[in-house]
């Protein structure tokens, strides 16, 4: 057993000035990573993980105070040390690859100077040196054309560019410690895919040890040695991620590990049961032929100049009590499809019918019974609630409107419509700023069933909230479905979800269908080319051994390599 | 305003600063001289005689007299109705404007929203400050002209933050699932756009009312506001400064006045806008 | 990019265009006719007719605002009625003191608002930060002529060190110059500063959270550099449009501050002018005033054009 490369001990951390009105963040956590061992760091949001990655480069987040506890890398406390030493580990001895690369990399310097600027500021080289040693970093991170790629501003890159140029910044002094903060959240799945491919590669080339914080447990099984999830501030199991992830020990890894979509079996709350087999019946309910769609464009040259389509050619057609799903990744044209069902796109072409009768591209133009037999529920249950209105005045709107109920009878449906989301009817008169994102989304979800609609569309309704809590939902609206019989329009990125949801599936790429057809027919092999990519970047619970057992070259011979420069 | 305050989610745990308590004292201090102001007096702000000319500070003339031997107190203290009328008549006409334009072209957007913003644009490219000399210099300088003139020239820089505000909004899911319901323009600007946007048009309405003061005080400052008698701050100021040399007090006491009021306002628009969460009155607005 | 900026100054241009139309008709929209209100009530019906005619009040205001223009454009802004002098005349001497006094505010404003401003930012919440903004609020928001009588009544009046008139034609040294112009730069500069200096607190401090300087932090990069070389740069874009603004501000600024002082610039020239009533000294005054203050606005925006990055690569 080899020394600890970095050893917590027992680290506490408040938010907050005063003793008594804090918020403990970090309760007596200890763990250590010993030279070139990967530790992944799990769990939700607010518990804690982000506090402890920072604490290791021992950096405090504003408002926060480090109560008790040491950080011993290579044997030396390193919270009490001074600045200037403390500067020397960071970028130099531990690396730090962040969450959000989008505002991580200095907005007016060429990234190329920004890794030079780290080599030159650890004294590993200077000048002319410096610039090649960083294209060779460019290089290693498999970015096209490093020379070029150095020049450019950040915002010139995608956001699995901006990642890669975060992680060469962060191999630049070769570092015996990479802390990673959730380095794939913000990217596209098949984005995700390549840079825990990349990671994995770097691991194997470098034998760099790694703090890997993640929420998503299959992304850590894939790379980590060892697994500790947190809750709440406290390290609840702490062990090697074949024990944790084939048997866990504490609840709360298990809540964790079942809210995990996976392709193999159907996720918590969905069974796989004959009636979904068997679902959708009679003549299509909606059908949608050769659509043609555009995002509105913004600006005074939208005026003359038409926005290039999002979709096109797009044709589909859902049966009653059917669920269809839409997957794709972001940007390729899911979204728009359901704006322009509801005739929210300016220019909409092609035919929208709806129980035989032609839906009008503009849904001003939309007669009252059409408004209520189609609903919505958005993304983003922050952004789809008026913050300014209770939750009986956004229940009771659509009530008063499509049924004309006021007073007494629309609160009391109201709290019905509570009810069946699986709330507390007392939430009526809360503001959705008191609701948690899991509640809103019921109560968005309950918004939409106000108005007794026929067809749901749920347009990436999950992708906003925690793994458990997406869980949750999904069973709701399986639930749902059966009680009242709904039609579903599920789009969704999330292929795992859509594999145990649906009954039927298009696959979008920049705006067209690659795959479209039962479940079963899409997702059996032989895949289309961009279906299978989608496939093997679904995240899969495994321990490390199946990857170890691979040469490290054949990450980058397989499905990767294709979009290395996305 | 309890209400508008306790409903943004980012003010959990922001309590109004001193000086923002300071502030809201004192400009509750100024209402009340404004309202109760003839009860106040000792003398007839327009008596002359009152004392001798150029009295210095005594009982009788808390702030001494003037050349024609007025009570500077008394015109002080007349005089903060109209500042504060004048004020929030511009104010309140430009937000009133402004707001309900600046809602329309958010939620109207395409080539109309397009076209009247850069209308906007050139309107606020143009310096208040001789657009306002040259309008009342042709038009005449009594008060209510003043005020629809200094209102003509803020509505539109009213009506640009208030749509930069609202095109945030109109974009949220909200706005939309109440479009998909089939709601009026008036429901969706009333009851989903203004109910978010309210903070912005606070802070705007307060920080405009400096302005407003401000801008008036000046017009009538360079003699381009009432005539001669009126106790007018701003004029006193002019009448005053000519005679500097004698008197110090005729100057001073509604310069002050002035300086309190203006600090007054923006002290508390700075609390306001920092307890509802936006930036304060900092941005370039001039 | 080029596109962009041949469209802010298309657009630049149209608002001058719109402006002069506005500035021509409120003159010509009065009750009465021109001449009348030109000459007041008493006035002979000779006299009256003589100058309509030299008004040329007799014919079509488009086509005299063409004229107008057709003038302006060839350099002949016309004859000033009060002084007989031609106003290009009129407008040389006080165009080259405002632009004087404006110039050496110019000069002290930069410096200082950057140095305040950063001082303030990287000592938040500290007694320095507190001192700063006490002073930029109070330059902020009093009105320049309550700044200028405040100066005036302890430096002039009380103390006696200084004019309270800034006589400039009186000055005959270098030091008399100083002394003369002193009070209507601070005035001046005090209130340009204060809102610059808020605005490059205000943005400076939103970078020094952004998550590139926290980067910046955890690469070990010394604190100085991550503020000149991450954080400064990437402040400087508003603190820019900001201090266009305060230029155009100035052309306000002015009007009030020459007056107070008695400076022979434009701004006194102006006031001077709507008192004669002196059309085309006031419609070529206020046109070029707003032309500066436009122009102002035009290198705002240009400005925030080339200092982000952003921007400088769309299109």
């Amino acid at each position: 057993m080899t020394a600890p490369l970095i050893a917590v001990d027992d680290l506490t951390i408040d938010y907050g000035r005063q003793p008594a009105a804090c918020h403990r963040a970090v309760d007596g956590v200890s763990f250590d990573i010993r030279p070139g061992e990967v530790l992944g760091l799990a769990g939700e949001s607010g518990s804690g993980k982000s506090t402890v990655a920072y604490a290791l480069l021992a950096r405090r987040r504003p408002g926060s105070r480090i109560v008790s506890g040491r950080i011993l890398f290579e044997g030396e406390d390193i919270l009490p040390l001074p600045e200037r030493q403390v500067r020397l580990l960071r970028g130099g001895r531990i690396g730090f690859v962040p969450q959000n690369p989008a505002t991580s990399l200095t907005p007016s310097m060429p990234v190329g100077r920004q890794i030079v600027e780290t080599i030159e500021i650890h004294g590993v080289a200077r000048g002319a040196a410096a610039r090649r040693l960083a294209e060779d970093l460019l290089a290693r991170v498999h970015l096209p054309e490093p020379q070029a790629l150095a020049r450019r501003y950040p915002h010139q890159l995608s956001g699995g560019q901006q990642q890669r140029v975060l992680i060469a910044m962060a191999l630049a002094c070769r570092p015996r410690l990479l802390v990673l903060d959730e380095p794939t959240t913000g990217l596209d799945v098949t984005t995700q895919a390549q840079i825990l491919t990349l990671l994995a590669d770097i691991r194997a080339e470098f034998a760099t040890a790694m703090l890997y914080v993640s929420h998503d447990l299959a992304a850590l099984g894939r790379l980590a040695d060892r697994i500790a999830v947190m809750k709440d501030g406290r390290l609840v199991e702490i062990g090697p991620t074949a024990s944790i992830v084939g048997s866990p020990r504490q609840p709360y890894t298990r809540v964790l590990l079942a809210a995990l979509p996976d392709l193999d079996r159907p996720p918590a709350g969905v069974t796989d049961d004959a009636a979904k087999r068997n679902g959708g019946e009679g003549k299509p309910l909606l059908e949608i032929d050769g659509l043609v769609a555009a995002y509105r464009g913004e600006g005074l040259s939208a005026i003359w100049r038409r926005p290039p389509p999002t979709v096109r050619d797009v044709s589909f057609s859902i049966r009653r009590g059917e669920t269809f799903a839409l997957i794709g990744e972001s940007g390729s044209g899911k979204s728009t499809i359901a704006r322009a069902i509801l005739g929210l796109t300016p220019h909409r072409r092609g035919g929208v019918r709806f129980d035989g009768r032609d839906l009008p591209a503009d849904a001003r133009r939309w007669q009252g019974e059409w408004r209520r037999r189609i609903q919505i529920v958005f993304q983003n249950p922050d952004a789809s609630l008026n913050p300014r209105h209770s939750v009986a005045a956004i229940l009771g709107r659509p009530l008063e409107r499509f049924f004309g109920l006021r007073g007494r009878d629309r609160r009391l449906r109201a709290a019905e419509l509570l009810e069946s989301v699986r709330l507390d009817p007392a939430f009526l008169d809360r503001r959705p700023d008191q609701l948690s994102g899991g509640q809103r989304q019921r109560v968005a979800i309950a918004r939409a069933l106000a108005a007794e609609p026929e067809v749901l569309i749920c347009d990436e309704v999950l992708s906003a909230l925690d793994v458990s809590v997406q869980a949750e939902i999904l069973a709701l609206l399986r639930t749902l479905q059966a009680e009242r019989h709904l039609t579903y329009l599920f789009i969704s990125h999330d292929l795992a979800v859509v594999r145990w949801f649906a009954q039927s599936v298009g696959v979008l790429h920049r705006g067209e269908f690659c795959a479209l057809g039962p479940v079963e027919e899409v997702f059996s092999p032989p895949h289309h080319p961009y279906t299978a990519r989608l496939l093997a970047a679904v995240p899969r619970i495994s321990a490390p051994d199946d990857n170890a057992g691979r040469p490290a070259k054949a990450w980058f011979g397989g499905p990767a390599r294709a979009s290395s420069t996305v | 305003m309890t209400l508008l305050l306790s409903a943004a989610p980012r003010n959990i745990g922001r309590r109004p600063s001193l000086t923002g308590g300071f502030a809201a004292l004192l400009l509750a201090a100024f209402f009340a001289i404004a309202i109760a102001g003839p009860w106040l007096v000792p003398f007839d702000p327009a008596a002359i005689g009152a004392g001798m000319p150029f009295e210095p500070p005594s009982w009788q003339h808390p702030f001494g007299t003037d050349n024609f031997g007025r009570d500077v107190f008394s015109r002080v203290v007349i005089g903060t109705r109209q500042a504060l009328a004048t004020g929030l008549a511009a104010t309140g006409l430009a937000v009133i404007v402004g707001t309900a334009l600046g809602l329309w072209l958010a939620h109207r957007r395409g080539i109309v929203d397009e076209i009247v913003a850069r209308i906007l644009d050139v309107l606020i490219s143009m310096p208040p400050l001789i657009m306002a000399l040259l309008a009342v210099s042709v038009f005449g300088s009594n008060p209510a002209l003043v005020v629809l003139t200094v209102a003509v020239l803020f509505a539109p820089r009213v009506a640009r933050v208030v749509r930069a505000a609202a095109l945030t909004v109109v974009t949220e899911d909200y706005v939309t699932a109440a479009l998909l319901r089939g709601e009026t323009t008036l429901a969706i600007v009333l009851r989903e756009l203004l109910p978010n946007v309210a903070g912005t048009v606070f802070v705007e309405f307060s920080i405009r009312t400096g302005y407003a003061i401000v801008m008036i005080g000046s017009l009538s400052f360079l003699g381009f506001g009432s005539p001669p008698p009126t106790p007018e701050w701003g004029l006193m100021i002019n009448e005053g400064y000519a005679a500097v040399n004698a008197s110090f007090w005729p100057v001073l006491a509604p310069t002050a006045a002035m300086a309190l009021l203006v600090i007054a306002v923006n002290l508390f628009t700075d609390d306001v806008s920092r307890l509802i969460g936006h930036s304060g009155p900092v941005e370039a607005r001039r | 990019m080029p596109k962009l900026i041949a469209f802010r100054c298309l657009s630049a241009l149209a608002t001058l265009a719109v402006v002069s139309v506005i500035v021509f008709w409120m003159v010509e929209w009065l009750p009465g006719d021109a001449a009348e209100r030109l000459l007041g009530r008493d006035v002979t019906a000779a006299g009256l007719a003589a100058l309509r005619d030299k008004l040329q009040l007799g014919i079509a205001p488009w086509s005299r605002y063409g004229h107008w223009l057709a003038g302006v454009l060839s350099g002949d802004l016309g004859t000033s009625i009060s002084s007989g002098r031609p106003v290009a005349d009129v407008l040389a001497g006080p165009a080259g003191n405002t632009l004087l006094l404006t110039g050496i505010v110019l000069v002290l404003y930069f410096p200082l608002s950057l140095g305040l401003g950063v001082w303030a930012a990287v000592r938040q919440g500290r007694p320095v930060d507190l001192a700063v903004q006490l002073f930029t609020l109070i330059g902020m928001c009093l009105p320049e002529y309550v700044v200028a009588i405040a100066l005036t009544s302890v430096f002039a009046v009380k103390l006696g060190w200084l004019p309270p008139l800034a006589l400039i034609d009186q000055a005959h040294t270098f030091g008399d110059l100083i002394r003369t112009l002193l009070l209507p730069t601070v005035t001046l500069t005090a209130a340009m500063t204060a809102y610059a200096v808020r605005m490059i607190r205000e943005c400076l401090i939103d970078v020094l959270r952004s998550g590139y300087v926290d980067m910046a932090h955890l690469k070990g990069t010394p604190p100085r550099r991550v503020l000149l070389r991450h954080a400064l740069p990437n402040a400087l874009g508003p603190a820019l449009n900001v201090t266009a603004l305060n230029v155009a501000w100035l052309t306000g600024g002015i009007v009030v501050v020459e007056t107070i002082f008695n400076f022979p610039g434009l701004g006194r020239l102006l006031v001077d002018a709507i008192s004669n009533k002196d059309v085309p000294v006031i419609l070529s005054v206020s046109l070029l005033l707003t032309g500066v203050y436009i122009f102002c606005n035009l290198v705002a925006d240009i400005g925030s054009l080339v200092f982000n990055p952003k921007l400088r690569s769309a299109r």
